[in-house]
């Protein structure tokens, strides 16, 4: 596919916004649609065009992008009035960049391919700052023959692209890349709250973790707010609680039990019943503090 | 009065031939014909569908699957909702007796609402056994009316009958007994394997628990079944294993913590997974001892 093929993109929040404009920027030509038009904006004097509906995306574009919040929002967006599957005619490609359950995917993926249309699921991880340095690693699940027709646009929003398997297999990856991230933010906390409580400054034992085989980037960032005690703004807590209802949902599922990440949801759970899911993940370490310090 | 009973799998044939056998006029529906024979052989009348059944009865009962089964038989094609208006009583009583979320009770009670229907959630536990027995535990949420009207019948499946609150609060109760039969089941299975991991005759470690603060209804009847390997349902691992996730599903809504009904979440999760789902939830024991490293 070639820079003239026609793009629709819906979503136009923190994520889908630096996107569109990286491929805007790259010479693709790009329909957008939010549910609150005044989102567009910013785009629309960059290039894009807007549209009136998701149907309405479907019927100017050859492949549509969405970057949306839940799975609610994607099956709205695709099969539900003056959605997608309204306007999309035969051989158009959906691309699915959010973080959803992988069975509503793989529903929304049967319905399309009713119509004869190909989807493609394909998570993002590396956050807003991965967004606008078009920098993201992007799990895709779904057809190869479909993927490399949406490989050019890929190179453009992410470094790397990872094709996990078929449709569907994208969530899975991002729901482990969850678990495996906020589980370890939770060992992080627990680890500096041990500190403290024995007496022992938290910003050294930190020091001395970062660079040994204790070592992650999640120690580095997440570790590194901790420390700082700078808890606000940043990656969304609310965002990996929605994440891992989806994730023990599907261990349910499987009938495969996840230990360690169905305790991490509970303290998940308390970060969001003291209202803190606005700010960042680090409020972990918070959580365990509502038990004191020790003795 | 006359009942019209939705659902007849392994709880809802004997809730519904006792209420035959309690002298109510039963209407029965089910989604698979065959379900309905020995209810029809007993005395029940046939309904083509839920409205119809709906239209002949006081008062309708749904023992379903969960909570998407309930919307379908009672706001579905067909369903008991779509008789409103076109012979349906105005007093019509729904009562729905599975196991589903609070927030989707609920959301039932306040659709009907609009239609001038009362809904009553009422789920019960007990397993198959209470309700061959007529012994169930039924905790109900609702107005105090159409509870005082329903009594009877609940009367006539259940021994433990409470009125716990307004509606969604008898699935907030079936939530909590979950958790306290859930994590319940787990920590006896593992204080046996323990007891017995370490070269201590189990037997003898009930009877002693028995006697003291540690002595339960669990200890007793999941205690003993865990001894003499009787594995059978009773109340089948699966079963229990999706009312755990209703539990924690309801939690994560909540924005509430619940780590010991997690753990055992789980465990449960682990047993469907091992093949251990049609198995009562006493099998705990053989997941505890294969982690031990023993093959059973």
């Amino acid at each position: 596919m070639s820079q003239g093929t026609r793009l629709g993109f819906i979503g136009l929040g923190a994520m889908g916004r630096p996107m569109v404009l990286n491929l805007l920027r790259s010479g693709f030509a790009v329909d957008v649609w939010a549910r609150q038009p005044e989102a567009a904006q910013p785009l629309i004097e960059a290039g894009a065009s807007l549209c009136v509906s998701p149907a309405d995306v479907a019927r100017r574009a050859d492949v549509v992008f969405a970057s949306v919040t839940s799975s609610a929002d994607v099956e709205q967006i695709a099969l539900g009035t003056d959605g997608l599957i309204e306007g999309f005619s035969a051989g158009s490609i959906f691309v699915d960049m959010s973080s959803i359950a992988p069975t509503v995917t793989r529903m929304i993926a049967r319905r399309l391919s009713e119509v004869g249309v190909e989807m493609i699921d394909a998570p993002v991880s590396g956050g807003v700052q991965g967004a606008i340095d078009g920098a993201l690693v992007i799990m895709a699940g779904g057809k190869c023959e479909v993927l490399e027709r949406v490989q050019p646009m890929f190179s453009v929003l992410g470094k790397k692209v990872v094709h996990i398997g078929e449709i569907g297999a994208g969530q899975v990856a991002k729901l482990c890349n969850q678990m495996v991230m906020v589980n370890t933010i939770q060992a992080v906390a627990e680890a500096l709250h041990f500190a403290s409580a024995a007496g022992v400054d938290p910003a050294a034992v930190w020091q001395a973790l970062t660079g040994g085989s204790a070592g992650s980037r999640v120690l580095e960032v997440s570790g590194k707010r901790m420390v700082e005690g700078n808890f606000t703004g940043g990656m969304v807590a609310a965002s990996q609680h929605k994440d891992y209802g989806i994730l023990m949902s599907e261990a349910f599922r499987s009938g495969v039990p996840l230990p360690v990440a169905g305790q991490v949801w509970q303290q998940l759970n308390v970060l969001m019943g003291q209202g803190w899911g606005g700010d960042d993940t680090a409020n972990l370490l918070r959580v365990l503090e509502l038990s004191g310090n020790g003795r | 009065m006359k009942i019209g009973f939705i659902g007849l799998g392994i709880m809802g044939r004997p809730m519904a031939l006792n209420l035959l056998k309690g002298g109510f006029d039963v209407g029965v529906w089910a989604r698979r014909a065959d379900a309905m024979r020995p209810l029809l052989e007993a005395g029940a009348m046939a309904a083509s569908h839920p409205a119809d059944l709906a239209g002949k009865v006081d008062i309708v009962i749904s023992m379903v699957g969960g909570g998407p089964d309930v919307r379908d038989v009672m706001f579905g094609e067909n369903g008991v909702s779509s008789g409103v208006g076109k012979g349906v009583s105005a007093g019509l009583i729904a009562v729905d007796m599975s196991t589903i979320l609070p927030a989707t009770s609920r959301q039932i009670a306040s659709e009907f609402k609009a239609l001038g229907v009362d809904f009553l959630d009422a789920p019960v536990s007990g397993g198959e056994v209470g309700a061959i027995a007529g012994s169930l535990s039924i905790m109900v949420g609702g107005s105090k009316a159409s509870f005082a009207k329903a009594h009877p019948i609940f009367a006539c499946m259940g021994k433990n009958i409470v009125h716990v609150g307004d509606s969604g609060a008898g699935q907030v109760a079936k939530a909590a007994n979950q958790i306290v039969t859930g994590v319940g089941v787990f920590t006896i299975a593992e204080a046996f394997n323990f007891a017995r991991q370490n070269g201590v005759d189990p037997r003898a470690v009930r009877d002693a628990l028995m006697g003291g603060f540690a002595s339960s209804k669990i200890l007793e009847n999941h205690g003993q079944r865990m001894l003499e390997r009787n594995f059978k349902p009773g109340f089948k691992s699966r079963m229990h294993q999706k009312g755990m996730n209703i539990v924690m599903q309801s939690a994560h809504a909540l924005g509430v913590s619940l780590p010991a009904a997690s753990a055992a979440a789980q465990m449960f999760n682990a047993m469907v997974g091992a093949g251990l789902g049609e198995e009562d939830s006493v099998a705990m024991l053989k997941l505890l001892e294969r982690l031990s490293g023993e093959e059973k």
